[in-house]
């Protein structure tokens, strides 16, 4: 598989997409995007992902946006880092991704972006709201590592899951101005086990040097 | 067999219009909501996070509605395959239709979890304005890729109920959807109401003679929507 480009700014999304390339050892290609000029809304970027945000990927058979539609695809042609379908474990794969995707993404997005929902006047309400959720929503993804140890969402080999889960809980841990509204993985042994596991390949080393992530990305991020 | 855990005209009923349109057989479990039986120890250990739909099958529970919709996909050739050209678009709007047009839609019908109560009127018009341009989105979509939106498809099925529940919740909202400013996705509506079981599935679920054209507060055999 060649013809990969991947639209990215890094420490954005993108970042998500490119820790699987490197993980799967795939060529890509980069096209930069910065925000500040303009380039999410330029009709180029727009005829790839009309929606204006990060991420977007070509591939051979034309463009894909969506941050879990990509890692998605990537697993399904690639056979490796999550279960394909027809594998027994993909049921509970797919139900975690798009949950990572629809309700662990969203709540971050609420604690970082508070003013979003309603507007500046309740931004501290959303705000305390998106915190409790996201360690409750957290929690659940704890319960799963520790009952349940999938393959797929563990230390022993790297998954988009931890990708993905890496990136979303180290915005809400670096991001929130208030300390007390940052995030704490440490009341979540199991999936900072996991998490610490995945920042610690080299495909993720690489990554980090190239995006400036700092050296422990996903356990103790920092600026 | 599989068994699908549904509520009436909860996002079950999307799973419901994909497994009838494809002929695909499956026992239904109701989920009482007026029992809050979404939060028994039992429903919680096929769906951790209490929400409906869950669909058993041979593999697991399977629990978010999207997920559902890939897995049967995949399993019974519903949409394009891994290997589709297709596949890139298929997956992008599967996944814009779950965590953005349908999760913003949740945000309007349960402002208490996202917002306070002072922020309500702001946040409902923030959200429905958003609601409105990931609609666009969408009409587009389907106007580009008329195979991937089909009545009964995965897509298309989980388009028309979101156009469905944005026209009839919170009952109590101001009405801010007008279908006909979409005509790509006013045809969907019209086309998966003309299917023969759609009646069907609106008689089971309460949702009347026109769901999805001229949708109107369900009356369900049973259980309870909220």
């Amino acid at each position: 598989m060649t013809d990969i480009t991947l639209y990215h700014a890094p420490d954005w999304a993108s970042t998500i997409i490119r820790l699987a390339l490197e993980e799967l050892a795939l060529p890509y290609d980069l096209v930069m995007l910065d925000h500040d000029a303009g380039d999410l809304a330029a009709p180029a970027y727009r005829a790839v992902n009309p929606l204006g945000l990060v991420p977007a990927m070509t591939t051979p058979d034309g463009p894909i946006f969506e941050t879990a539609a990509i890692l998605l695809w990537l697993v399904d042609r690639t056979g490796s880092l999550g279960p394909g379908p027809g594998d027994p474990d993909r049921t509970a794969f797919l139900s975690w991704l798009f949950f990572t995707s629809n309700t662990l993404h969203v709540t971050m997005m609420q604690l970082v972006h508070p003013y979003r929902p309603g507007g500046e006047a309740v931004a501290d309400a959303v705000q305390a709201q998106a915190f409790e959720a996201l360690n409750l929503q957290t929690g659940q993804i704890e319960s799963l590592i520790a009952n349940q140890a999938p393959r797929w969402l563990s230390a022993a080999e790297p998954g988009v899951l931890g990708h993905y889960i890496g990136i979303i809980l180290r915005w809400a841990m670096m991001i929130p101005e208030d300390p007390a509204r940052r995030f704490d993985l440490r009341p979540f042994p199991a999936l900072a086990a996991v998490l610490a596991a995945h920042e610690a390949r080299p495909a993720a080393l690489r990554v980090a040097l190239a995006d400036d992530l700092g050296p422990t990305p996903f356990t103790d991020p920092r600026f | 067999m599989y068994t699908l855990h549904y509520a009436p005209d909860n996002a079950s009923l999307i799973v419901r219009l994909v497994l009838d349109g494809a002929g695909i057989p499956y026992r239904t479990t109701l989920v009482d909501r007026a029992a809050r039986q979404q939060d028994e120890p039992a429903y919680r250990k096929l769906n951790p996070a209490g929400l409906i739909p869950t669909l058993e099958t041979p593999h697991g529970p399977l629990a978010e509605t999207g997920a559902i919709l890939l897995w049967l996909s995949d399993c019974h050739q519903l949409g394009p395959n891994a290997a589709s050209p297709d596949r890139p678009a298929f997956l992008q709007w599967l996944f814009f239709l779950s965590n953005t047009a349908h999760s913003d839609l949740r945000q309007l019908f349960y402002p208490h979890q996202y917002a306070p109560a002072d922020g309500f009127a702001a946040h409902f018009d923030i959200i429905s304005a958003r609601m409105l341009g990931h609609f666009h989105l969408l009409d587009l979509a389907a106007a580009q890729t008329p195979k991937l939106f089909q009545p009964a498809s995965p897509l298309g099925a989980y388009t028309v109920t979101l156009t469905r529940w944005a026209a009839l919740y919170p009952e109590d909202g101001r009405r801010w959807l007008d279908l006909a400013d979409y005509p790509h996705l006013l045809d969907l509506a019209r086309a998966q109401e003309a299917r023969v079981e759609t009646p069907m599935i609106a008689r089971a679920e309460g949702l009347g003679p026109h769901p999805f054209t001229r949708p109107e507060p369900p009356i369900p055999p049973e259980g309870a929507v909220f």
